[in-house]
């Protein structure tokens, strides 16, 4: 239990592999935003992340007795969606997002710093969309979700320097597509 | 080679502090940091918590379809026997073999074949092996250490066939087997042995 009165992560683990379903509740709603967002950047499209995370979850569901920590549950679930995510890339050819899965602009009707970071989302997504899937994770991760290199590490089995190289590379180009357009 | 100041990435690293950043190398990390910012912003649309949890609900199979499927299935049997009467089985079907059973040959289906599953784990007070087989459900397929020296082992009788597996130490420690045929990468970040059952020849 946390200092908030929620159950902490081993807690809820222990509760599902009583038989308390119900508890896994706890687990979406605790991480599925940030899966969620993770998702999204790699794939490019909402539906894709959509199915990508449910898929993901559910198997976690399945395999928790196998969870050999749950206190990191957080990095064990993130390693799961990221390999969902893979298959998911797998399937389609890498960078080539259709425009009915770009990201959504804003409605005319909003206001125009609205419209202006909608504009900007669409074009850094579209950047990121334009790095390579390895780039592309470690970017996410370790700018996107905040993780360090030591969580990007259990998550995706590299070694540390080979992230920061990955990390490196992903501002670079980044960088040059996005100063181009500025 | 990077392609621009080694500082701006100690910057975005933590590893230097921004304000000590030259001024001309600013733009460029304040760039990158805006974009993950931007990245970063919630992904709007409907939780996902009913269709997740629907699937997690969704009720097991009743028991009639559940037997019907048993009885369909393929299953890999394991025998426990004390050594001594191991000796006087083998013994009996020796005896059986040359004089009554001279003809045939062993009873495995033509899709059959056996998988020998060795460990060893010297302060294990139970192994299990678990797979594709058996849907990795511990606790049915049990090792024995046999001779009391660490060395865990089983035979089982399976469909021919390719399969992923791991070792189950008492209850709750998963190993894989490094002397399988090969070992692969799961979803989990483990690597699962791979086990390939041929058919017996006769």
């Amino acid at each position: 239990m946390d200092v908030n009165g929620a159950p902490s992560d081993a807690e809820i683990v222990a509760r599902v592999l009583a038989g308390d379903t119900e508890a896994f509740g706890f687990v979406i709603r605790r991480y599925e935003a940030g899966l969620l967002r993770f998702a999204t950047r790699m794939l490019g499209s909402r539906d894709a992340a959509a199915d990508a995370v449910a898929e993901g979850l559910v198997r976690a569901y399945r395999h928790l007795a196998s969870c050999r920590d749950p206190e990191r549950l957080r990095t064990w679930l993130y390693r799961i969606v990221t390999n969902r995510c893979k298959s998911h890339l797998a399937r389609r050819s890498v960078g080539d997002v259709p425009l009915d899965e770009a990201p959504p602009l804003a409605d005319p009707s909003d206001g125009e710093a609205t419209l202006e970071r909608a504009e900007q989302l669409a074009l850094v997504q579209r950047a990121l969309t334009g790095l390579s899937p390895d780039k592309r994770e470690a970017f996410v991760l370790k700018h996107v979700e905040g993780l360090s290199y030591e969580e990007m590490a259990a998550i995706t089995g590299e070694r540390i320097p080979t992230l920061k190289m990955r990390v490196h590379r992903a501002r670079e180009a980044l960088l040059k597509v996005l100063e181009e357009h500025t | 080679m990077s392609t621009i100041d080694p500082r701006i990435h100690e910057a975005l690293d933590g590893e230097l502090p921004t304000d000590a950043l030259p001024v001309e190398l600013r733009p460029a990390a304040q760039t990158v940091r805006t974009a993950a910012d931007l990245l970063a912003a919630p992904v709007p649309g409907a939780s996902l918590e009913s269709r997740i949890m629907a699937e997690v609900r969704r009720p097991a199979p009743s028991p009639l379809r559940r037997a019907a499927g048993w009885l369909a299935t393929p299953h890999a049997v394991t025998l426990r026997v004390r050594p001594v009467w191991s000796l006087a089985l083998a013994a009996t079907a020796a005896v059986f073999t040359l004089f009554f059973a001279r003809d045939a040959g062993p009873q495995l289906g033509e899709h059959e074949g056996i998988a020998q599953f060795v460990g060893r784990f010297p302060d294990a007070r139970s192994v299990h092996v678990v797979g594709t087989f058996n849907d990795w459900r511990p606790g049915t397929i049990a090792l024995e250490d046999l001779r009391h020296d660490g060395v865990w082992s089983a035979t089982v009788v399976l469909p021919t066939g390719t399969y992923e597996y791991m070792f189950v130490v008492d209850g709750e420690r998963w190993v894989p087997d490094h002397l399988a045929d090969r070992l692969v990468a799961d979803d989990f970040g483990r690597e699962n042995s791979v086990v390939i059952v041929r058919p017996v020849h006769r």
